[in-house]
């Protein structure tokens, strides 16, 4: 439960630090706004060009990319780490965190996270919502349940490759590109992956498991029986991923040499 | 009973080097070439509780690399290490709540809030209760003298402030054992002074242990009776400050300045039988080495005075910082 106060006291401590700077908030609420809308239009747009693909069809491939953008919309909430090797490995800040008693990579997720990403939250559910209107989805009892344990299981799945990235940085004193190369290929997750030759759907499947945030679990919802294993092992995937992640992890704090003096 | 000890404690780190070029930096990409550098090198020694310890050494020397052994921040390559009965880096969580811990160059509060602010974060992230808080913190911020300061972001203080600040905010949990990295590197006299007041007043009242690091030997002087000395990862010097003063101070010496002008001559005809040398730098001053430690002053000046006039009379002491500075120029075992 200690875990449980000291999020919402990081969250206070967050929003009084973005309240310190009101114009810049102001600011920030109204571009994010923005480019929610711009997002959503562009998708539908862009989307009514499409019709069938490969078995899918427009409204359920704009399905899919509407349920991919709930769990990377969380996943960015709390695994912002683009700039962990830079900040807290590079110029130490590392240091600081390991004299603090709570885990380590709690606190980083912490200190790094970014409660604005939650606005794809929305922008994700109105565009399911908009698809499945159109597809005429039947909604049972259970399936918000559904829903709530593959958005999480993908939030830990990303959640954990991210970790493993981002635990490079302290066996690695260079900075790397791993991090913009992998973000590229997380977007084929958006799409079906039987649109894919073999080897990328292996990939994307197995080695960086993305479409396990995108395609598998939609297809639930969209009743695609033919992959529902795929669907019922998107949770087993979070975990594995998930823990893969924060073993490279804690074995890379374990390997942390500090910066400077 | 023993608030820290150290025994054959070793650091080593890989050392990448890159070679020439570009074929050099192609050939990194597989196969790197690299040294190994021993930071620390099989140190050992044992810090009492309540005791105030001055951990002195150049640049590089291996100050910073076991002080982040101690707080649990590296895991140490070999040797073994007991900070308040716990193994740092082994049982870090529970651990670094019995320590508090300043680095002179690293902030522990928030940037943008104001500070009291970040008290409270640290207060719940140590699970400090409200009355111990109330009672111990209250102390600590009336010695400071930061009541005013709490309610100011971080960022609108100026140094001497924020590390006022900072020492309050690592004595939140009241800690047993307190660890500072050049806590007045970049302050003022004055505010050196506050905070050395401030650390003996803590020292005396809960019995705090301090181990320090510094550059600036004067801090050491008022705060520390023993100092442990580094040198290339290896202790040359664990002992008592004084001592270290009275066996490698070298003797006191003299400047004696006359009104007119006189012969080198002239003064060792007047005090060839005192243990002294003569030195001189102008044709009027004149400097008094003393080799014995038995002579007194007085004795110089009353076989000098009587007989030709003194216009200034000055006794030099050679400071600590110029007994380590040549301590480190020569080594310690020519020195010593």
């Amino acid at each position: 439960m200690f875990y449980g106060e000291l999020f919402f006291d990081y969250l206070k401590q967050y929003l009084k630090t973005k309240l310190a700077y009101r114009l810049d908030l102001l600011n920030e609420l109204i571009s994010d706004f923005i480019s929610q809308i711009v997002n959503l239009v562009f998708i539908l747009v862009v989307f009514q060009h499409t019709n069938f693909i490969k078995g899918w069809s427009q409204q359920e491939i704009i399905f899919i990319y509407g349920f991919f953008l709930i769990p990377f919309a969380v996943f960015s909430t709390f695994f912002n780490f683009w700039e962990f090797q830079e900040k807290y490995i590079i110029k130490g800040e590392m240091d600081r965190i390991l004299t603090r008693p709570a885990h380590h990579l709690f606190q980083v997720v912490l200190e790094t996270m970014d409660p604005e990403s939650l606005a794809g939250v929305f922008t994700g559910l109105i565009i399911m919502g908009y698809a499945g209107y159109q597809l005429d989805l039947e909604i049972a009892w259970y399936d918000p349940f559904v829903f709530v344990l593959l958005v999480l299981s993908g939030v830990f799945l990303y959640g954990g490759v991210y970790i493993a990235i981002a635990s490079l940085g302290f066996f690695i004193d260079a900075k790397t590109g791993i991090s913009p190369m992998i973000y590229n290929i997380q977007s084929y997750g958006r799409y079906p992956v039987d649109i894919y030759n073999k080897v990328i759907r292996f990939v994307l499947t197995w080695i960086l498991p993305f479409a396990f945030v995108g395609v598998y679990p939609s297809a639930y919802f969209l009743g695609r029986e033919d992959l529902f294993v795929y669907v019922w092992i998107t949770p087993v995937m979070g975990i594995v991923f998930f823990v893969i992640g924060v073993w490279l992890w804690n074995l890379g704090v374990k390997n942390y040499r500090g910066a400077g003096s | 009973m023993y608030s820290i000890e150290v025994k054959d404690l070793t650091k080593e780190f890989k050392s990448y080097r890159s070679r020439e070029g570009l074929s050099g930096a192609i050939r990194d990409l597989f196969t790197r070439e690299f040294n190994i550098v021993r930071a620390v090198d099989g140190i050992s020694f044992n810090v009492k509780k309540g005791e105030m310890v001055g951990y002195i050494g150049e640049n590089g020397a291996g100050k910073s690399t076991t002080i982040k052994m101690l707080t649990g921040i590296l895991k140490p390559t070999s040797g073994s290490i007991q900070v308040n009965g716990r193994d740092p880096h082994k049982q870090r969580e529970a651990f670094v709540r019995t320590i508090g811990v300043v680095f002179g160059q690293r902030s522990q509060l928030w940037w943008d809030i104001a500070v009291q602010e970040s008290f409270r974060l640290l207060k719940k992230v140590y699970k400090v209760s409200d009355e111990q808080y109330q009672t111990h913190m209250h102390e600590v911020i009336e010695i400071l003298e930061i009541e005013d300061l709490l309610n100011r972001p971080v960022r609108k203080l100026s140094l001497g402030q924020r590390m006022r600040c900072e020492l309050a905010a690592a004595l939140i949990h009241n800690p047993p054992l307190l660890f500072l990295d050049e806590p007045t590197i970049g302050l003022d006299v004055l505010v050196k002074l506050k905070i050395r007041e401030f650390l003996k007043e803590l020292n005396a009242r809960y019995g705090t242990t301090v181990l320090l690091t510094t550059h600036d030997l004067t801090d050491i002087e008022a705060l520390c009776q023993r100092v442990v000395m580094l040198d290339e990862g290896k202790i040359i010097y664990d002992g008592e400050l004084q001592e270290l003063r009275e066996n490698w101070g070298g003797g006191k010496s003299a400047a004696i300045e006359f009104t007119h002008r006189i012969q080198l001559e002239q003064l060792t005809a007047l005090t060839g039988h005192l243990p002294i040398r003569w030195e001189q730098e102008n044709p009027l001053k004149f400097r008094a080495i003393l080799e014995s430690n038995e002579m007194t002053v007085s004795e110089l000046l009353a076989c000098v005075a009587p007989h030709i006039e003194v216009k200034d009379f000055r006794i030099e002491e050679v400071s600590t910082e110029e007994i380590v500075q040549k301590i480190y120029q020569k080594g310690f075992t020519t020195y010593a």
